[in-house]
């Protein structure tokens, strides 16, 4: 996208005055959007966008601009305004750059510029009637169906060049069921980083479908229990107690600002010992998976928890190298109007060795929750929530009434001493991760899980 | 007869793209067309410890074009602004066209539909001369200053989890092709502090903001003053027991449970029977005599707007009067659908949307309760000063609500021991029955719009701890 020349002209401009680390992140990216409501297709929407992003590291300052072209006069301009942060003489220069390669292999079958407008629309027109037909209850249901390719080139002043290219493709779709008073809603997703072949294996009925039942069934929810109770956690979405309750206090800024309840803790037990977690941006085709990060490094698999022992935290370059540690490949970026930072990619309890039906049955009166709405942490003190949006009361080790949608709210280290079983039931699902002001795709995973005690937020003392 | 510039583009202003995007749609053969354009300027600073973490400076432009062929409408976006990108955008949006269903409401906002709404806003209440007196050098000093101000206010604060500072000079325009051309430019300045303090065993984390039109009218003082209390009151809090009580809302908790009501009110909600106010003009929804009323007009208000994201002028609409909804609020084509005129609602994100229903500055009408008194009423009560999880927690649809929160117990009206790791829930219909008094001070808070409420005192909700 820029030629190596240009490239260490901008790399050197930017250095001129001073500075450790240069860096230049061009992006080109075309998404097209279409949503499905009320029966009909609502919106078709395409975006077109190209530009770069220079970064320049004095000290511990990040000095960021971006514009909206790949014109070298423009680049230049802008490498020359960022340079002027710094008033010293510059020391680096940039002389060499190669190539850095990646293993992550996930081969695109079905580009999204192949695939016809109509095509798209007869997939969305397949989810309205299935989950229409579901049930009678069905008032309403919406779809969206997105997809994104994008070419990205990184090039900095510590020698490496990076091409990368990126497909993804998201499917989603809302239910809304309605008997009497009541109007209850269901959720969900299938999301890919590859092209529309997922949809031949994947099909989208089973997504609307899921949707549907969900909605229906919590036409008959009751009201959710109030205070501490046992919950087994589904898998898949499940795993977003890890994302809130740990995940983001292992991202390596917070550490670095001591905002993190896990700063000072490599190496030490954070957890019962059958838990093993793990952030894993190099497994194909997962919707949080990338061949390079937003820095130009190769994605790698990075174990954060070994049997409850922390092993890692989750660097970008900037804190890896102020913590004098490796980079993990876990520097993103949303586009080139952004800073990277440490982020998660895909997140997830390792297998356990339970049978999932036996942990069920193992609880005498608790929570079954089994879909999630998404959750949020504040991990300078670890107090996190997430969300239950289907969830059921557990009797005698049996599932039974459907509860309303409730708040599960713990603390981080508390909860990771009380999983007490993992089923061997590993699953993953997709979601979006906001930090910074940025939204990332992130993917969380885990088997079926048992946790001694959690508070829900129900209505019903 | 054009001349060929060689590509000097992007020394063209925004109006300049704007036209020339319109000559060229208007060689295509569709219906009509609408050309929405953003430029920005924008400045983004992040401090830790003194000094610059990251510093982020950019100049963006961008169009969004909406095309209508056959009551058909198909949308595209571009920020490469050159001519072959800018045709490819229109391409783009006319095939978009081509797949979206076709309904008799789909058309541009026609000349008795600008007319509409009453209210003017004087353009010059959208910017401050004074924010182009700050340098870069000026806003990090600001910056700096408040971080001394806060680590100085308790002996108790250990540091800094967060201070952002924020601006941004936008000009926004639309152009379409019943010949409505017209721009405003605004100045916001958005200046953010976390503290974390620790006492014994305990860390506890506050926050406060400033939004303004200047960064020189921000009062650091307050916002220090505010960050570090909201930590340092919670320090040494603990999960209480469950129990239905009493909450008392702070202004800005208040605020965020109020955006949820927005987003039912919302026509484009309503006809697809996703909003539990469906069918219930005219009813009695609160049990206090409330009035809330969104106003684009609002010479104070930093979500007001000359016209919105369809060029209709905003408007002001007083949504709940004396507890009773009175109406909901319309962009040009939900408004069509139930006979009614636009309120001036259409909002867009940004140029990468197309205008749905949104509101502009949203708000509850104070009452002349102080706050004090409304404390001094509670006998057992739970103040609550953060909420986590609003997102995940609120489903506007079925109505359920659950969400974490963390303040200070009420005890014979007055304030007592910190609580954490609670939640509190109730349903939306209940909760909105269940405000029984709201106090005298407004408070805003930038929140999908610009959303202001008083506390708020709110009867029998479940808190769930131990």
């Amino acid at each position: 996208m820029i030629n190596t020349t240009l490239t260490k002209k901008i790399l050197n401009t930017l250095l001129k005055t001073g500075g450790s680390f240069s860096e230049v992140f061009a992006q080109k990216k075309e998404v097209n959007n279409i949503r499905l409501e009320d029966g009909k297709i609502e919106n078709s929407s395409s975006g077109f966008e190209l530009g770069c992003g220079l970064r320049l590291i004095y000290k511990d300052s990040t000095f960021y601009a971006y514009v909206d072209s790949l014109r070298q006069d423009i680049i230049l301009n802008a490498a020359q305004i960022l340079s002027a942060a710094v008033n010293e003489t510059g020391e680096i220069k940039v002389l060499n750059l190669s190539n850095v390669y990646s293993s992550y292999i996930a081969p695109i079958k079905k580009h999204p510029s192949d695939i016809t407008a109509e095509n798209k629309k007869e997939i969305l027109l397949n989810v309205d009637s299935f989950a229409r037909n579901y049930s009678h209850y069905i008032i309403q249901v919406s779809s969206n169906l997105s997809d994104l390719e994008e070419e990205i080139y990184i090039a900095n002043s510590e020698g490496i060049i990076c091409h990368d290219n990126s497909t993804k493709v998201m499917l989603s779709v809302s239910v809304v069921a309605q008997e009497k008073k009541e109007i209850r809603t269901g959720y969900k997703s299938l999301a890919r980083t590859s092209g529309y072949e997922v949809f031949d294996i994947e099909k989208p009925s089973v997504v609307s479908g899921e949707a549907a039942r969900i909605a229906v069934t919590m036409l008959k929810a009751v009201n959710a229990p109030s205070g501490s109770q046992q919950v087994v956690i589904g898998p898949a979405f499940g795993g977003v107690i890890f994302h809130e309750a740990c995940g983001h206090g292992l991202e390596a800024d917070s550490i670095l600002k001591d905002a993190s309840v896990f700063k000072d803790k490599i190496g030490k037990k954070i957890a019962n010992n059958i838990v093993t977690a793990i952030d894993n941006p190099a497994m194909p085709y997962h919707w949080g998976s990338y061949a390079f990060d937003g820095e130009g490094f190769p994605s790698q698999e990075n174990i954060l928890i070994k049997e409850g022992i922390l092993q890692n935290y989750i660097f970008d370059y900037k804190t890896a190298k102020k913590m004098n540690k490796k980079q993990t490949g876990n520097g993103r970026r949303q586009s080139y109007r952004d800073i990277p930072i440490p982020r998660m990619s895909n997140t997830f309890l390792a297998q356990g060795k339970e049978d999932p039906g036996s942990i069920l049955k193992s609880v005498k009166k608790g929570i079954y929750a089994k879909e999630f709405s998404g959750g949020q942490v504040d991990p300078a003190i670890g107090d996190f929530v997430f969300g239950i949006s289907e969830g059921y009361m557990v009797e005698d080790g049996v599932v039974t009434k459907p509860i309303k949608g409730a708040t599960l709210i713990g603390n981080g280290p508390e909860i990771l001493n009380k999983i007490e079983a993992i089923g061997n039931n590993l699953d993953f699902a997709p979601g979006f991760c906001g930090k910074g002001g940025q939204s990332a795709s992130n993917e969380v995973g885990q088997p079926t899980i048992l946790v001694r005690e959690i508070t829900i937020g129900g209505t019903e003392i | 007869m054009k001349k060929i510039i060689k590509n000097v583009n992007y020394k063209k202003s925004l109006a300049e793209f704007c036209k020339d995007a319109s000559l060229k749609i208007k060689k295509l053969n569709v219906d009509e067309f609408e050309i929405y354009g953003a430029s920005s300027t924008h400045n983004e600073l992040e401090l830790f410890n003194g000094r610059i973490d990251n510093l982020s400076f950019a100049e963006t432009k961008g169009i969004g074009i909406r095309i209508f062929k056959d009551k058909r409408v198909g949308y595209s976006y571009t920020s490469i602004l050159d001519n072959h990108n800018i045709e490819k955008c229109i391409d783009k949006a006319f095939y978009n066209s081509k797949i979206t269903f076709q309904d008799e409401f789909n058309y541009l906002p026609l000349e008795e539909e600008y007319k509409n709404n009453k209210g003017v806003v004087d353009r010059k209440i959208l910017f401050s001369e004074d924010f182009f007196n700050f340098d870069i050098k000026q806003k990090i000093q600001l910056s700096k200053k408040l971080e001394t101000l806060a680590k100085k206010k308790d002996k108790r604060v250990t540091g800094i989890n967060n201070l952002i500072y924020d601006d941004s000079l936008d000009e926004i325009m639309i152009l379409n092709s019943t010949g409505f051309f017209d721009s405003y430019k605004t100045t916001l300045a958005f200046i953010y502090l976390s503290v974390i303090s620790k006492e014994k065993d305990d860390t506890s984390t506050g926050d406060f903001f400033g939004y303004k039109r200047s960064p020189g009218e921000f009062n650091l003082e307050e916002i220090s003053s505010n960050a570090v209390n909201r930590s340092v009151w919670l320090l040494g809090g603990k999960k209480i027991k469950s129990q239905v009580l009493d909450i008392v809302l702070d202004p800005f908790v208040a605020a965020q449970f109020l955006g949820i009501i927005a987003s039912i009110v919302n026509a484009d909600t309503v006809q697809k029977g996703k909003s539990l106010l469906k069918g219930r003009i005219g009813d009695k929804i609160f049990n206090g005599d409330f009035e809330i009323t969104d106003d684009g007009t609002l010479s104070y208000g930093l979500a007001s707007k000359p016209f919105d994201g369809e060029g209709v002028p905003k408007g002001k609409t007083i949504i709940f009067e004396n507890g009773i909804l009175k109406t909901y609020l319309y962009n040009t084509y939900t408004a069509r659908k139930d006979k009614k005129f636009s309120t001036g609602n259409a909002v867009r994100a940004s140029y990468k949307s197309t205008p749905e229903v949104g509101v502009s500055n949203f708000y509850l009408k104070p009452s002349k309760t102080s706050l004090e008194k409304i404390i001094e009423s509670v006998d057992k009560g739970f103040y609550v000063i953060d909420i986590i999880g609003l997102h995940s927690g609120i489903n506007p649809i079925s109505g359920q609500i659950s969400v974490g929160a963390k303040g200070l117990w009420i005890d014979k009206g007055s304030y007592s021991k910190p609580v954490k790791e609670v939640t509190i829930a109730t349903d939306l219909l209940s909760f909105c029955k269940s405000i029984d008094k709201i106090s005298d001070e407004i408070k805003f808070m930038p929140s999908g719009g610009y959303i202001g409420s008083p506390a708020m005192l709110v009867k029998d909700v479940t808190l769930s701890g131990k």
